[in-house]
């Protein structure tokens, strides 16, 4: 993407507010008008001072200064009190015209961004999961806060800065040269040089800008990775090794910090020295004219003025345009963000409940193109039916789900939910008629209750507690001071692996769709609460289609179909007791706990009766 | 990204700030200031920079005044050489002061909050896990960065200002009460009114500021959930929902933004008036005094050019004790990080064993290495908040058995396992190993000889060997792929794309629930300690790997204590001996075969589980024939 482009993009984001940037610009050159009477009044009344002779006042001053004098004629005094008046209220008129700018500008910059902030939120939400899965999550935050706070800036301050820079040369001009064109020439002499002077070299110190902002980011990182592992890092005493780690980037951050500071006390410095140089060189040669008599004292202190008014911002130029650049850097990352394509929403709505009939045929997927995760699976379930999902780590069973949620296309073989194809189907159709607990749920930073109902939005306290029951976390929300009204994450109470699931699972129980996904969302929770889960679901059984991804057998026995996967292919096929008697994985698990079982048995009863009391007294601690 | 993005709302940590209400703290900032005087040279050289800026800027319009007077008295005849020569001086003296007020309070502010973030970090690595239960880790990322930064540039750039303002103020004030005290008096009527202005719009301006801060982490926040949690909000077609409330907030960051650019838009023309007002001030009584002839014409300038400047002072200084009132909070709690005591570390007593010990065949605190036995009489534990976790509590375990904990959720089997590691100690009771109270022992030596897989397996970014390696810094190549084959992660780790040099992502987010906890697995294996804790340390992962990775552990617990927390029958069944906690008490303890007898609550766990409980009718044919309990 070309500079011009960006620059086109950051002219097209301030659609609906160029009017309040031109009343901003308006008011500010108007302002400066006003501004820079100032040190006109000063220089007459200076003038007027030292010699009341020449004064020639125009008719409208006479006049005005009749009307407040004393005595017959208008005295000195009373010219100097009107200039005094001059000078107040020409910069109160500058003062409230500067109130405007700040106002205008400030009002579009923060529409603006409120509008862009937005606009990427909603586009975030909608990207596509394989985008999300390359993006870190890290980078992301960062253009959206840092990068749009350096776009925030530019509109806000920086194009007001320019604007202000250009219409007071624009404005002072004028002025300087009809009062005296040589000393206006020596005025304005070394703008040029300072400006480019400038501008150089901000572009230089560019790249350590980004150097420091680095070293800071690894340094968080470093912080971040601790202060969340904290429990390994201190089970394994690995302490001096962090501290050593935090170190090295805590002084590398010092150092660039420091090296940058440097380079700007040097640039200040030097510029500084330029600036009051280039004032007195105005003052000695303007008094050597005063002293010829060529240039009046008046003139001298005017010119004295302005340059001080003006060549601060003109030095300041320079920053101002490398903040800039990076403002159309930051424009550029935003955009990106922007142009993906977002997930297709235009694909067919039902707007019907679908029975929970799902089938697969002979499907092909891969999340990049290097390895098949699913290798031609087909499978099919009839409404109301459980299938459960068996296989090692990474073998396709989380996959398979998150293709019936269109969290990911397929692009080989076929899907088909009731009677339509997956592929044809609205997304947000298809994610409103399936319900899912992920694997490592993720809550939002809200209030327990608030957290469930996001399984449905219009659920009474009554259905909310009915399904936390049903999850078997009901109890534990009461243990909980606030109870329902408890926040969840960082801010509030701290869950437990089994409770994140038990809550997860609650709200996907109240969505009550036709089709219900558990991705080894009871792995965490004790068997005890477990087998209550299962009686739950149990009773719900005809109701809604089910998919169980496990590890234990007591949850996926029960299932009517049970998959075993293995490198994305079904490997076996069939219920509990068809699976039982085909030899294969599924037998293979059965006889280790089995074996277990027959282990007891033995125990038992080879154990005499009599030993019975012994072994009770011994299970006391 | 973590810049300000744990914000305070909701989260009462305890300081408030709106403490500027209650005026400064002086102890607080004398303990901050301490981190300044370590730099006493720079902050010196800092305070010397800051006066001779003050005083060059101070002094060019005198040089005006006298160039001025010069031409009036002597004409042509005037030797501007000289005067060019003194502002040339003061021109250099300003340029060099400049640049060196940048190089020592630029070295003064990134060594200040360096140091405090060193201390900080080192403090952090000491406290025990009862100071993070109640601070988040944003909370802690907050104090560790931006607030270090806030600090530091209020107390290197405060020095500054504070030295720059009062010199300049004196100066200006000095200079014109030189010329014509008077005259002096006239323009600085104008005073009091800038000064109770500037104090009333900067307290306002950074009021405002506060509240666009606070505001700011907040979207920071939800852009991070939002990213974090895209699966599950699609998943429940919560994007408008969202949405709806993100724009709520983007609105009350409008608000508060345009309510600050206002203030401070507001600020700037009343400033500016009341110095065009001084000005017009010293214009009448000034120019009077010109015409007749009490003052000459470049002091009437002079003191133009000084009643436009003299409000730079008071602006700088009202802001930047606004400043310091605000960061009143901010200090009081990096400063409460950096002090705060841990409750768990090493006595005195043990301090003194550890650096008296000279026997390399001991640990380092001078008792024996190797743990043969460990006791736990009459423990109870209560968490700072809550009723007692675990009640009287007496355990023996001895070296080369394994213990597993079962029992329902929140029973108190993780706190078992943490009072065991001393991350915990037990409020009653002691924990003995052989035969000494573990408070007696050095902490670093018994958490080095601690091999833990938790509940939630924590993943580093970087590669996977440099995950395991975690384990033991030291190990080779050879020993990561060992440890990484018996915890059953080298399959799938060769599989990856550069197999153990592949990249895990942040977090581990390239891998899977189970993979992850392989990993830390192997990484416990690696650490080779005397005691292994695994905490649901295999949930995630299928039955037959884990049958696999229990065979391979059977070697290796050979010598070791191992305790295992675990749902899964078939993960617990090789245990020597079962523990079942119920409400912070050992109920029943036993074998596996002991316990089932019993027939009391772990046989209860377990049949929940078994097969033949479950579907005694309908499989119960595929089981031996005795296997009906």
């Amino acid at each position: 993407m070309n500079d011009r482009r960006k620059l086109r993009i950051l002219w097209n984001l301030t659609k609906g507010y160029r009017l309040s940037f031109a009343i901003a610009i308006g008011s500010m050159a108007v302002g400066y008008m006003f501004m820079f009477g100032v040190p006109l009044v000063a220089k007459f009344s200076i003038d007027a001072i030292l010699a009341p002779q020449d004064m020639a006042p125009a008719d409208w001053l006479l006049q005005l200064a009749r009307s407040i004098s004393t005595g017959d004629e208008p005295g000195i005094v009373d010219y100097l009190v009107l200039a005094a008046l001059a000078t107040v209220s020409l910069t109160a008129v500058a003062g409230a015209l500067l109130y405007l700018r700040g106002r205008f500008a400030s009002l579009a910059a923060e529409a603006i961004i409120r509008r862009l902030r937005d606009q990427v939120f909603n586009h975030l939400e909608h990207l596509p999961s394989r985008y999300h899965d390359k993006a870190d999550t890290g980078d992301l935050v960062q253009r959206c806060t840092s990068d749009m706070e350096t776009v925030r800036v530019f509109l806000s301050a920086q194009v007001i800065e320019i604007n202000r820079a250009l219409l007071m040369l624009i404005v002072v001009m004028p002025i300087l040269f009809s009062m005296h064109v040589l000393m206006a020439w020596l005025s304005l002499a070394i703008m040029p040089f300072l400006f480019i002077a400038a501008y150089l070299f901000f572009q230089r110190v560019k790249s350590l800008f980004t150097i420091v902002d680095e070293a800071e980011a690894e340094l968080t990182t470093v912080l971040q990775e601790n202060l969340t592992g904290i429990r390994v890092v201190r089970a394994f005493a690995r302490q001096s090794f962090e501290i050593d780690k935090f170190a090295l980037k805590n002084a590398a951050f010092r150092e660039h910090n420091k090296r940058l500071m440097a380079l700007l006390g040097a640039y200040y410095s030097f510029s500084d020295i330029i600036c009051l140089g280039q004032i007195g060189l105005l003052l000695i040669i303007g008094a050597n004219w005063v002293s010829e008599g060529s240039l009046s004292v008046g003139t001298l202190f005017a010119f004295l003025t302005y340059e001080g008014m003006i060549i601060w911002p003109i030095r300041h130029m320079g920053r101002v345009l490398t903040d800039s650049g990076k403002a159309i850097v930051a424009i550029g990352r935003l955009s990106e963000i922007l142009s993906e394509p977002m997930e297709s929403q235009d694909e067919y709505n039902p707007g019907q409940r679908l029975t929970g009939q799902i089938r697969f045929d002979k499907v092909t997927f891969a999340y990049d193109s290097l390895t098949n995760v699913l290798n031609g699976v087909s499978f099919h379930i009839k409404p109301g039916q459980t299938l459960a999902l068996l296989g090692p780590p990474g073998c396709g069973k989380s996959t398979i789900t998150q293709l019936l949620l269109r969290l990911y296309d397929y692009e080989l073989g076929s899907i088909k939910l009731d009677d339509w194809e997956l592929q044809d189907l609205n997304r947000k159709f298809v994610r409103s008629q399936i319900s899912i607990v992920l694997q490592e749920p993720f809550l939002y930073s809200a209030s327990i209750a608030a957290n469930l109902q996001i399984g449905r939005m219009d659920a009474t306290f009554e259905e909310i507690r009915q399904a936390a029951m049903d999850a078997c976390i009901h109890e534990s929300i009461e243990g909980f001071p606030r109870g329902y009204d408890a926040m969840v994450g960082e801010r509030g109470v701290t869950l437990s692996g089994g409770q994140r699931q038990r809550l997860a699972l609650a709200r996907a129980l109240l969505k009550n769709p036709p089709i219900l996904i558990l991705d080894d969302s009871l792995s965490s929770v004790d068997t005890d609460t477990e087998s209550h889960i299962l009686q739950s679901l149990k009773k719900r059984r005809h109701q809604q289609t089910t998919i169980i991804i496990a590890h234990r057998l007591s949850s996926v026995m029960h299932a009517d179909k049970i998959l075993m996967l293995n490198n994305g292919q079904v490997v076996q096929e069939g219920n509990h007791d068809q699976l039982l008697s085909e030899p294969g994985v599924y037998r293979q698990l059965c006889e280790i706990q089995g074996a277990i079982q027959r282990q007891i048995d033995l125990d038992v009863s080879t154990q005499d009766a009599a030993d019975m009391t012994s072994e009770k007294q011994l299970a006391k601690p | 990204m973590s810049d300000a993005y744990f914000d305070d709302e909701n989260f009462n940590d305890g300081f408030d700030e709106d403490s500027y209400k209650q005026g400064v703290k002086l102890e607080l900032w004398k303990n901050l200031i301490g981190y300044a005087l370590h730099y006493r040279k720079e902050v010196c050289l800092l305070m010397l920079c800051a006066f001779a800026v003050a005083t060059a800027e101070v002094a060019f319009p005198l040089i005006t005044r006298s160039v001025i007077d010069a031409v009036a008295t002597q004409g042509k005849a005037v030797d501007l050489g000289y005067y060019g020569g003194i502002y040339l001086a003061f021109c250099l003296l300003l340029g060099v002061a400049v640049g060196g007020f940048f190089w020592y309070g630029g070295k003064l502010r990134t060594h200040i909050s360096h140091d405090i973030r060193r201390d900080g970090f080192r403090n952090l690595q000491e406290l025990s896990f009862s100071y993070f239960d109640f601070r988040p880790v944003g909370w802690l990322m907050a104090r560790m960065t931006s607030d270090c930064e806030r600090l530091s540039n209020i107390l290197a750039w405060g020095i500054l200002d504070l030295v720059w303002s009062f010199t300049m103020m004196a100066g200006i004030a000095g200079a014109m009460f030189y010329m014509d005290a008077m005259l002096a008096l006239v323009v600085l009527s104008v005073l009091p009114p800038l000064i109770w202005m500037s104090l009333v719009f900067q307290k306002r301006i950074l009021g405002s500021a506060r509240l666009v801060r606070k505001t700011n982490s907040r979207i920071t926040g939800s852009y991070n959930e939002s990213i974090m949690g895209v699966q599950t909000s699609k998943a429940f077609v919560k994007e408008a929902e969202n949405l709806n409330i993100f724009g709520g907030l983007t609105g009350r960051m409008y608000g508060a933004s345009f309510q600050n650019a206002i203030q401070a838009a507001l600020y700037l023309p009343l400033v500016l008036t009341l110095g065009a007002l001084a000005s017009g001030l010293a214009l009448v009584y000034g120019g009077l005094q010109v015409v007749w002839g009490t003052i000459t014409t470049g002091t009437l300038i002079a003191f133009l050019a000084y009643s436009r400047h003299f409000f730079d002072p008071i602006e700088e200084l009202a802001h930047w004790f606004a400043e310091l009132q605000m960061a009143q909070a901010s200090a009081e709690r990096i400063m409460s990080l950096v002090t705060a005591e841990s409750d768990i570390k090493d006595s005195p007593e043990v301090s003194a064993r550890i650096s008296a010990n000279t026997r390399a065949d001991k640990a380092i605190d001078g008792y024996p290495n190797v743990i043969t036995r460990i006791e736990f009489k009459g423990v109870s534990f209560s968490y700072d908040v809550g009723g007692l976790v675990l009640n009287n509590i007496s355990l023996d375990i001895k070296q080369g058995e394994s213990i597993a904990i079962v029992g329902s959720t929140g029973g108190g089997k993780t706190s078992l396992v943490n009072l065991l590691c001393r991350f915990y100690e037990p409020t009653q009771g002691q924990i003995l190993f052989d035969g000494i109270d573990y408070r007696e022992r050095s902490l670093h030596w018994l958490q080095s000889n601690l091999g833990i897989v938790l509940q939630t397996s924590h993943i580093f970014g970087g590669t996977v060997a440099e995950n395991i390696r975690y384990g033991d810094l030291e190990a080779s190549a050879e020993e990561i792929n060992d440890a990484a084959r018996r915890a059953g992660a080298h399959h799938f780790i060769e599989s990856m794309r550069d197999g153990y040099d592949t990249p895990v992502g942040e977090g581990g987010s390239g891998l899977s629930a189970g993979q992850k906890q392989l990993i830390s697995f192997a990484r416990a294996i690696l650490a080779d300690p005397q005691i292994l804790v695994m905490d649901e340390a295999t949930s995630s992962v299928d039955t037959v790997t884990e049958q696999n990775i229990q065979a391979g552990l059977h070697e290796l617990l050979k010598d070791r204590i191992s305790v295992i927390i675990a749902h899964r029958l078939s993960t617990i069944r090789n245990a020597d001996r079962i523990l079942v906690i119920e409400r912070g008490e050992i109920t029943e303890s036993g074998s596996h075969a002991e316990l089932m007898q019993v027939e009391g609550r772990y046989y209860q766990l377990y049949t929940q589980q078994s097969l033949s409980e479950f579907s005694r009718k309908d499989a119960s044919w595929v089981m031996a024939p005795s296997n009906d309990l």
